[in-house]
């Protein structure tokens, strides 16, 4: 296993090399390229800002208190930014593999390289998303802390870069095989979105007594909840998320490596025939 | 020197019958219960072994479907044995298709740099010989900064085989690629693979052109059903499956031949038909093998 991380640590030019082509595909074409992937995330704050911030006037449960700086608006932005990370890892997962199968059956490499390749072109597209995050810090005039930029930050990428890989090599590997998958992702997408608070702060869940123990016990257990609660904790340090929260968070990822690790190992074979 | 370059001890591979199909969810979870190769199970390739020296060209021979290119992705990596092992020493130059990894939508010099990394080449590397390699496809000054989606599919392969034809991995597997482009540039190609055998190269051809197996290998893999039926002189591996076929023909020409039972023609057909069944399954089964995908044929021949 050590010398299969090596090779492709030897290959992490051509890795590289894949993430610049995509970026390049992508961006090509348009002047707008970047601006055009911008708009979703922005679109899409435009809405829930409409829709729960103006429409339904109602406590909002913003970390820290409604008069946080950054308001409701940067509560928004600074976790549907980091959602469109997942989501769009989420969907384009299953495919990692298969849309290389001409490279992986004509050429030798390491297999690896595929699914890792697709998890680092997703975070080189959050990263571009970083200027626009900056930007509405500073017109809504948003605050960080030390804990927030010197834990939670650096903590979250991690997090979210360990889960993203391990999903990635998952349901790649298992989309060749079976095809149900790409349509269990775009269900798995919905629900995600909504079971992580990434719009709707956790606090509205956990602290509200209208639900059921064992269901805010079940809330917690997803892995996701943690990661994105400490995505908005780098803007509202009260939304740091607790000891539980935080430990299903590291563990839940380090499983779903493992997990799509063992999968990836245990399918190449197959896969390699199915291509 | 005498250490064999690529070495293969009893080498198979097994494929189902139903692959190039995805199973839904519910079929893998019901059919979990089965035995693994219950249905359909065949062997490409299977129980072959064969040494392979420096400096050898080795030419792999026999009818289609019989897993000569399987072989050469087995010796290639890009698929992996389910019986024996294959170990090659130094680097290889896969060459199983020329347009593998080049991106439509990139330029032909972004693509040379990319498909020439994804080769193993250096930044270098590249730089030093992009002149040699756009010279040698022939592309017009103009081409080499547009879309290879533009390119002319003459044009790919070129592209493609001037690129290959800069690796220096000691080890070349081919897979017909020879024959490239026009006869110009074919006599280009053959002249770059003749540079590369006289560099000590080894190489693993797999090829239908007898002229091309003659011109450049000195030894012959025969594979039949996916077995090593020969291991010798690329002459003699050639003259063999001559003879094969020119048996075969002479049995379709005569199928009303007496003294072939029923089931033994079944056998027979089957066999010819180049069915991907290992070659010591009973005949019955590889008769009903054959029946159940040509209920037709099946009945009458019963």
């Amino acid at each position: 296993m050590a010398s299969r991380a090596l090779a492709v640590w030897h290959s992490r030019r051509v890795v590289g090399l894949l993430v610049r082509r995509d970026l390049k595909v992508k961006y090509q074409g348009s002047l707008l390229g970047y601006a055009w992937s911008m708009l979703e995330p922005l679109a899409m704050a435009g809405v829930y800002f409409f829709v729960f911030g103006l429409v339904f006037d109602t406590n909002r449960g913003v970390p820290g208190g409604g008069d946080a700086p950054g308001g409701y608006l940067l509560f928004l932005i600074s976790g549907l930014l980091p959602w469109l990370w997942f989501a769009q890892s989420l969907n384009q997962a299953p495919n990692a593999i298969i849309s290389h199968s001409k490279l992986i059956t004509t050429m030798r490499m390491p297999r690896e390289i595929f699914p890792v390749q697709a998890a680092a072109a997703k975070f080189a597209d959050y990263l571009f998303t970083w200027p626009v995050l900056l930007a509405f810090v500073f017109a809504l005039g948003g605050r960080t802390s030390a804990q927030g930029i010197l834990v939670w930050l650096p903590l979250a990428i991690t997090v979210q870069l360990v889960f993203s890989l391990g999903m990635t090599l998952l349901l790649a590997t298992v989309n060749v095989l079976v095809r149900d998958v790409e349509r269990m992702v775009r269900i798995l997408n919905r629900v995600l979105f909504y079971a992580s608070a990434i719009i709707i702060p956790s606090g509205l869940v956990l602290e509200s007594d209208r639900f059921p123990t064992w269901f805010t016990t079940l809330f917690q257990f997803n892995p996701l909840l943690g990661l994105f609660k400490m995505h908005h904790a780098v803007w509202y340090p009260a939304d740091a998320p607790g000891a539980l929260v935080l430990s299903t968070s590291i563990g839940g990822a380090i499983l779903v490596l493992v997990v799509g690790y063992a999968t990836f190992r245990r399918l190449e074979a197959s896969v390699l025939k199915e291509l | 020197m005498t250490e064999p370059v690529i070495e293969a001890e009893g080498l198979g591979i097994r494929f189902s019958a139903n692959r190039r199909r995805r199973r839904g969810l519910r079929e893998l979870l019901l059919g979990a219960g089965r035995g693994p190769g219950a249905e359909g199970a065949f062997w490409p390739v299977r129980d072959v072994s064969f040494r392979i020296r420096r400096g050898e060209c080795v030419g792999i021979v026999g009818k289609n479907g019989t897993g000569k290119s399987t072989l050469l992705k087995l010796i290639a990596g890009v698929l992996i044995p389910d019986e024996g092992r294959v170990a090659v020493r130094g680097r290889v130059a896969p060459l199983l298709e020329l347009r593998a990894g080049f991106n439509g939508r990139l330029t032909g010099r972004e693509n040379i740099y990319l498909v020439g990394s994804l080769h193993g080449m250096s930044r270098q590397d590249i730089d030093e010989r992009f002149d040699e390699i756009v010279d040698f496809a022939d592309l017009r000054e103009s081409y080499i900064d547009m879309p290879v989606r533009h390119y002319s599919s003459g044009m790919k392969v070129r592209l493609g085989f001037a690129l290959v034809a800069q690796l220096e991995h000691p080890v070349l597997l081919v897979d017909e690629v020879l024959a490239v482009g026009d006869q110009e540039f074919r006599e280009k190609c053959y002249g770059t693979v003749e540079r590369m055998l006289a560099d000590g190269r080894t190489m693993v051809l797999v090829s239908h052109s007898e002229a091309d197996l003659r011109r450049f290998c000195t030894r012959g893999l025969y594979l039949r059903d996916g077995g090593l039926a020969l291991d010798t002189g690329i002459d003699t591996a050639l003259r063999a499956y001559e003879q094969d076929r020119a048996a075969e023909e002479q049995e379709r020409g005569e199928p009303s031949e007496p003294g072939g039972t029923a089931a033994g023609g079944a056998d027979r057909r089957a066999r010819r038909l180049g069915g991907p069944e290992s070659a010591d399954a009973p005949a019955a089964e590889r008769g009903g093998d054959r029946g159940r995908r040509e209920p037709g044929d099946g009945g009458r021949a019963a």
